[in-house]
């Protein structure tokens, strides 16, 4: 025995070497990979079974989880939900909805950033991963915004928050990986995250109106001479969200009406995103070739997390490390209110330093076996859980969000500028997730309808 | 030392098994046959040896688990041998083959007296397996499944998407089913939003425990697709051979104190979950027809001889289960009498008896 | 060591993009089946099983293409603050504590996994299609190999590091939009201070 540990003192060791062992930075898939094999050949050491010194299990066990991440029908809809993303980013859509929506919205207090939110919203519809939104939004509405003479905080805030929205919104990359984590159907984790995903958008964009209307010269309203007259802004609404409006109906229509699995309706909406940018003229050899070789790339990055991960969890759960978190939170005699709101303190901390991958894959495992325990609905808390990885996006230092914006607008904004406006959507996040504890049904009503009688 | 490991030995040291098994915890009762399995040998041993039971995924996924007990990743497994048939289409026939007239305890017998195990142990090593196997739980035959309506005709499930495992996806393929794999959980959502239009589990107990009564009122009981299973329970040969021969012979006779354990807590469970189902659910109940039944007998025949032409070990064993099928199903046959008659002496006609 | 770099680089990057193409493979198979399965009513049975491979192809060949362009997550919250020589220290010592058992691992006993699949002709367990595995089995001995040779270049790249204070610049195959953004706006803004 290791030191006279008991096995469970060891898994708890290997959490805590594999927490500090994140800190250096070391690609963490391969971190997780190294820890599960290294204590995995403690845990499995057995002269009685071991013909020389690399004839331990662990090793099997290894080779055996790496097939399993291969092998997994769910996960085929990942790269598929990237492929169709990267797709739509380089289709130019997201120019021609913000200068619409912004002309429609004009009579409206605050009237881009409510432009700038819709446009983020309706764009999350399309596709499951953020950074590309920040930056073509920080880009376009963020310079629009501050010429017109909006502040630069409250600019900001609008969009690094905005922009975050498409991680939540289904299709939804990071619901496809906690359907996988927690066994439960990504069919449902995309209907159970409709509402709470619009009810974000729209305390976002109550917010921003009320904001302004308090104190308009935040965001001064634009001049009447620039305004088209009404059927022109009719054209340009109408030509911008048809086909986006289409491609969003094939998509998540599919799935919700149950016609198609997630990946049947990704690889359609993958074609129709296609079809998109020849429509808007956007399909280049280039874009194309380059939306393939991200998909491998994003495909791989996240996939080899999970052949680190589950590596790495087989053996904490060998070793008894699960039993020892479930011990802990039944033997402090704590409420479900109580259990709710700490194991979401934690997702929060761990968003500061992490990213939503290595969160979900990692760290979530370890409270799912506690539902049970503290009678809590799988998808109400997987509805809390993504609420909270917003936060993860918002949060110094790992604030990807904010960094995007500040990387596209290098000279003309100081990032602490960007994080004072972050910090009111921070609070919104986290309102939004009080408000989803009082009504679950925001998040549970949509589900029991389409998939129950 | 040696001084050491005899005193070890004398006061047989206490030795913890790991078992995973291919079924989720909680509401499962395949999860919760397994834990009795477990906790025969913990009581026969006199705490001795002890087995960790976890649920499907725990260590390795349901797919993985031989690999995994031959590895000794884990030291034991509860699955079913279906779930290794695509290393070899035979080892389907070690569990859930054509029926030849003999339900889930002749199969058995068949596996213990008639040339089974031998042809068992050499399907386990042509795949590349290094365990011993033990069976438990002669399964009632598994129902046809939940429809979206009453089906009697073959015409009528034809280009049904249906879903179900093991040869029966190929048996069911023949009869002009379009057979679709899903995982456990994915079998309601899928069937409530039409990506199948029919599927079956296993048994009143475990097809409620997932929610079929909420997506589909049509349950057909009977049928041939899977008229026999068992548990399949491997146990790592090296690890094994380690124990004392107590310990040995415990985990074997476990298994046949659970074989009858399981089965009879069966028989008390799934009938009253078939009883809630019919009366709290309004579930329609009702007998697979002849006309889909023989049907399913002939795509049994179809694949069979399919199988049996490509592979002359698959042909040793359906030959071999043939010959004792023939002679010992003669015998109880013949011998059985109508047990229906007695039943329907006292209760009347058994499709109108209320449970 | 610049030419072994370049060459490790090449191989995963080459590697990686040729199998990125498998996407493409994937959509047409999918949407084959959308069409199949809901205009013409009949299903494939060999879609399943192909959508898994074709996915599990691309998972595995972009190992080593994802370590050459950087792609697998770090936790850098402070391994960023590092100076370049100092991050190179961590990470040459890393890659033979963290990196190497896991890969010569997945390589050698990938192999044997492979292998034995091979010998029985394995196929799908999940499918009346009968689809063969082994072929996709074979990918992980595979990824392991060329892991280990992308995971030599980054060792050479680390040495050169220490040695010139400085990390050697890495090929790019294809940026992010939000890379390309922030890369093109920071010319911009480069030229308009000119
Ligand atoms: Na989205
Ligand atoms: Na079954």
């Amino acid at each position: 025995m290791l030191f006279s540990l008991s096995n469970p003192e060891v898994a708890i060791l290997m959490m805590g070497i594999f927490l500090f062992a994140v800190l250096l930075g070391f690609p963490i898939a391969f971190t997780l990979m190294a820890m599960g094999i290294g204590f995995g050949y403690y845990a499995y050491f057995d002269p009685v079974l071991m013909d020389h010194i690399f004839d331990n299990r662990i090793f099997s066990l290894f080779v055996q989880n790496t097939y399993t991440v291969m092998d997994n029908n769910v996960l085929t809809a990942v790269p598929l939900f990237l492929f169709m993303g990267y797709l739509v980013e380089r289709a130019g859509i997201v120019a021609k909805l913000f200068f619409a929506i912004r002309l429609a919205a004009h009579r409206l207090p605050a009237s881009m950033a409510v432009a700038a939110l819709i446009t983020c919203t309706l764009f999350s519809t399309a596709t499951g991963i953020i950074g590309a939104v920040v930056t073509l939004m920080g880009l376009l509405a963020w310079p629009a915004m501050v010429k017109a003479g909006y502040d630069k905080k409250f600019a900001s805030g609008i969009i690094c928050a905005g922009g975050c929205l498409g991680i939540l919104i289904p299709p939804s990359i990071m619901l496809i990986v906690y359907s996988v984590i927690a066994q439960l159907s990504p069919l449902r984790l995309f209907a159970a995250a409709i509402f709470p995903g619009l009810m974000l958008a729209g305390l976002y964009i109550a917010y921003a109106v009320t904001r302004a209307w308090l104190n308009p010269s935040l965001a001064p309203r634009p001049p009447a001479e620039d305004i088209p007259p009404r059927t022109e802004i009719l054209k340009e609404v109408l030509v911008s969200f048809v086909p986006l409006f289409g491609l969003i109906m094939l998509v998540l229509g599919t799935i919700l009406a149950g016609i198609a699995t997630p990946a049947e309706a990704a690889a359609a909406g993958a074609f129709g995103a296609i079809l998109l940018s020849w429509f808007y003229k956007t399909l280049k050899w280039q874009n194309f070739k380059e939306s393939v070789f991200l998909t491998a790339k994003t495909t791989a990055m996240i996939m080899w997390l999970f052949i680190g991960s589950w590596t790495f969890s087989s053996v904490f759960s060998y070793l008894g490390g699960h039993e020892v978190f479930e011990h802990f939170f039944t033997s402090i005699n704590i409420t479900t209110w109580q259990f709710l709101v700490i194991t979401q303190i934690i997702i929060f901390l761990l968003g500061w330093p992490l990213e939503w991958t290595e969160i979900l894959i990692i760290f979530v495992p370890i409270f799912l076996p506690l539902l049970e325990v503290f009678n809590v609905n799988p998808y109400f808390f997987a509805m809390l859980i993504a609420l909270n990885l917003q936060t993860s996006f918002l949060t110094p230092p790992m604030a990807m969000s904010a960094y995007y914006l500040k990387g596209v607008q290098k000279t003309n904004v100081e990032l602490l500028e960007i994080f004072k406006g972050i910090m009111p959507f921070l609070g919104i996040v986290i309102f939004g997730m009080f408000l989803m504890y009082m009504f679950p049904g925001i998040a549970l009503w949509l589900p029991e309808v389409l998939f129950a009688d | 030392e040696p001084q050491q490991k005899k005193a070890a030995v004398a006061k047989q040291e206490t030795v913890t098994l790991k078992m995973q098994a291919a079924w989720p915890s909680g509401a499962n009762i395949f999860f919760e046959m397994a834990g009795d399995y477990c906790k025969m040998v913990e009581q026969m041993s006199g705490g001795t040896l002890k087995i960790d039971l976890q649920p499907v995924g725990a260590i390795v996924k349901t797919s993985e688990i031989g690999e995994a007990v031959s590895s000794g990743v884990v030291d034991m497994g509860h699955w079913v041998t279906a779930y290794w048939y695509g290393k070899n289409a035979a080892a389907s026939l070690f569990g859930t083959g054509p029926s030849y007239g003999m339900s889930s305890q002749e199969v058995m017998g068949w596996m213990e007296y008639g040339g089974g195990r031998a042809l068992y142990e050499e399907a386990v090593k042509s795949v590349g397996y290094n365990y011993t196997g033990f069976f438990a739980m002669p399964m009632p035959a598994q129902p046809f499944g939940w429809f979206k309506k009453n089906v009697t005709q073959v015409s009528d499930v034809k280009g049904m998407k249906y879903r179900t495992v093991g040869l029966a996806t190929n048996v069911l393929t023949a009869m002009g089913m379009v057979v679709r794999q899903l995982p456990g959980g994915e079998i309601q959502p899928a069937m409530k939003t039409g990506l199948i239009d029919a599927a079956e589990f296993n048994n009143p107990t475990s097809d409620s425990q997932f929610g079929m009564q909420d997506v589909s009122k049509h349950y057909h009981l009977g049928s041939f697709h899977q008229s026999q299973e068992m548990f399949e329970i491997p146990m790592n040969t090296k690890r094994l051979n380690s124990l004392s021969p107590a310990h040995q012979a415990i985990l074997k006779n476990a298994a046949y104190a659970a074989n009858s354990d399981n089965y009879f807590k069966a028989l008390v469970r799934y009938s009253k979950d078939l009883v809630k189902l019919m009366n709290e659910h309004k579930v329609n109940v009702y007998q697979t027809s002849d006309a889909i039944l023989a049907e399913q007998l002939k795509g049994w025949d179809k694949i069979v001889g399919e199988f049996s032409a490509k592979d002359a070990f698959f042909k040793k064993v359906v030959d071999s289960q043939k010959a004792y099928a023939k002679r010992t199903m003669k015998y109880l046959l013949m011998n059985q009498p109508n047990y229906k008659l007695a039943y329907e002496n006292e209760f009347g006609p058994i499709a109108d008896v209320k449970i | 060591m610049e030419a072994f770099i370049k060459f490790a680089d090449t191989l995963s990057t080459s590697m990686g993009k040729a199998f990125s193409w498998c996407i493409v493979i994937l959509m047409g198979g999918t949407c084959y089946e959308v069409v199949m399965a809901y205009v013409f009513n009949s299903p494939t049975l060999w879609n399943f099983d192909f959508s898994m491979q074709m996915y599990g192809a691309i998972l595995m060949m972009s190992g080593a293409y994802c370590l050459a362009t950087e792609a697998h997550v770090r936790g850098d919250v402070i391994y960023r603050l590092f100076s370049q020589k100092t991050q190179a220290w961590i990470d040459l010592v890393l890659y033979f504590i963290f990196f190497f058992p896991g890969v010569v691992a997945l390589a050698f006993y990938g192999y044997e996994y492979a292998a034995q699949a091979w010998k029985i002709k394995e196929t799908s367990w999940s499918s009346p299609a009968q689809i063969q595995i082994y072929m996709v089995k074979s990918m992980i001995p595979a990824a392991g190999i060329l892991l280990i040779i992308q995971g030599i270049s980054e060792v050479l790249r680390s040495i050169l590091c220490i040695k010139f204070g400085k990390w050697p610049s890495r090929m790019v195959v294809a940026e992010e939009t939000e890379q390309i953004l922030m890369r093109t706006s920071q010319e911009d803004d480069k030229k308009n201070v000119i």
